[in-house]
């Protein structure tokens, strides 16, 4: 196993194979395509047998007018999520620095405040900002009733998030700030932040991941993102098992893409992606 | 509405809701685990089509959006002949969900071991299932114990997304919700599910990192 190849763990657990072995993977392997091919084949024939694979579920996505609603949709949930993570790293990086500050109340209030936001589930706090601000003779438009939830939900995220990336900054190089005169506000702004901005950033891409999926409830708020669109598709069209599967199919590979920036970030700059 | 009238009125569904959304994130748990187990196993087997489908399978339940499954299951799955009650619905959207990210947390277990330790084993001489059973399987659960409490408490929020089915009994954010919908419950009403959540989800940390401390490995 020559150093040069990196080897995977999954690929370093077997010995190189010999010819009884290599009969037996081979067996294991057409074995189990079988399985895995029937598997989809049994899918396939359910969709057939229930009469989904019919023209008129899926030959509205030939129509150019169902994508342009579709991309419509995609924009609302891409403002949405933007914002929201926008919001969410405001809102994290001061939520760290007042956790971090060594001033005691504001301290504990900031810890206090990323528990909450990072223990309670994002559905809750939209249906907050959907009743509360009504019942406190508040308008608010349904744009902020989506992104001020996801946001404050992926900030106590986004905190810890950050301090990890604080955490990972030297010690020495704290010690040596202060040595040489700087404030502790100097030695954060100038020390620390930097470097931990930089150890970050792969992880706060993949928390978009996140903000998107929390922005799919936006129908809770009758906010016009993808899956909103997607319901008034269903309703005018009458297809719903087919839509409802294209669209899981374009939020799964978007998230998909986002996660691979993470991952290729992290590799262009060398640093471990903090979950 | 105060305090006393909220909890005198709905009292009983908030118990009700917590009670429901503990008993489906533990029953959502046991079977996240399992399945983390099995898929983790066909994604590190010998057998290529076996790792494609279990890789493709994290992939897609990592990142589909908790509802966009939930309704999938629940509205889609009939039309294809499907029909579970909407307790299961969720249930299923959880674990799911969950094995996805269990998953994903036993490979960054197994992979944090090293590549060394696995030649370092086989040059001593030890068996394959030697190596699986006192090398990788004992590192890699000691590794993923605080990953796996982050997963508990992810486990119990997402069976939030039971407020987007008719539950009944309903969980805690569809408590929230129904009585807002028939009273002015204000923050009060949010603030009770919330720190049911949050206790919860403190107690749950608190257990993983005792247990962590114990069995941690120091590199």
């Amino acid at each position: 196993m020559s150093a040069a190849r990196t080897l995977s763990m999954r690929d370093a657990l077997y010995e190189a194979p010999g010819p009884k072995t290599r009969h037996r993977v081979r067996i294991g392997t057409a074995v189990s395509a079988v399985v895995v091919l029937l598997a989809i084949a049994a899918v396939i024939r359910q969709f057939w047998v229930t009469g989904q694979l019919a023209p008129r579920y899926w030959s509205l996505f030939l129509q150019w007018t169902t994508w342009r609603f579709l991309g419509q949709g995609l924009l609302g949930t891409v403002a949405v999520a933007l914002t929201a993570g926008a919001i969410a790293l405001v809102l994290g990086l001061t939520l760290m620095l007042g956790r971090t500050s060594g001033v005691r109340p504001l301290a504990a209030l900031c810890r206090v405040v990323t528990d909450f936001f990072r223990g309670v589930p994002s559905l809750l706090l939209i249906y907050f900002f959907f009743f509360v601000p009504a019942q406190l003779g508040l308008k608010m438009p349904s744009f902020w009733m989506l992104a001020l939830p996801v946001a404050l939900a992926a900030s106590g995220v986004l905190a810890e998030v950050f301090r990890a990336g604080v955490n990972a900054v030297p010690k020495g190089q704290v010690e040596a700030a202060l040595s040489i005169g700087l404030s502790r506000a100097q030695t954060m702004r100038r020390v620390v932040l930097p470097q931990a901005v930089r150890y970050v950033i792969p992880s706060l891409i993949a928390q978009l991941v996140v903000v998107v999926k929390d922005t799919t409830v936006a129908y809770v708020v009758s906010f016009p993102d993808l899956m909103q669109n997607a319901r008034v598709l269903i309703t005018s069209y009458d297809a719903l098992v087919s839509m409802y599967l294209v669209i899981a199919v374009i939020y799964i590979l978007i998230n998909y893409a986002i996660n691979k920036a993470s991952v290729y970030v992290a590799h262009r700059t060398g640093v471990k992606i903090i979950r | 509405m105060g305090i006393s009238e909220l909890l005198g009125t709905y009292g009983n569904k908030y118990l009700q809701g917590l009670l429901a959304t503990w008993s489906m994130t533990a029953v959502s748990f046991v079977f996240v685990m399992a399945l983390a187990v099995l898929v983790t196993v066909a994604r590190v087997s010998p057998y290529r089509p076996l790792r494609v489908a279990g890789d493709l399978y994290v992939q897609v339940f990592r990142n589909i959006p908790g509802v966009a499954l939930l309704i999938i299951i629940a509205y889609a799955l009939p039309d294809l002949g499907l029909v579970l009650d909407w307790r299961t619905c969720v249930i299923a959207t959880t674990i799911l969900l969950g094995s996805a990210f269990g998953s994903e947390n036993f490979m960054s277990g197994i992979n944090t071991i090293g590549v060394g330790q696995i030649e370092a084993a086989r040059s001593i001489g030890l068996s394959f299932t030697q190596i699986i059973r006192r090398i990788v399987v004992p590192q890699a659960l000691r590794t993923t114990v605080l990953p796996m409490t982050n997963l508990l408490i992810a486990v119990m929020l997402t069976t939030a997304l039971g407020s987007q089915v008719p539950l009944s009994p309903q969980e805690l954010t569809g408590v929230v919700s129904y009585v807002n919908t028939r009273a002015t419950g204000g923050i009060l009403a949010f603030l009770i599910s919330a720190l049911c959540y949050v206790g919860t989800a403190f107690v749950i940390s608190l257990v993983g990192n005792r247990i962590d401390k114990r069995v941690r490995i120091l590199r």
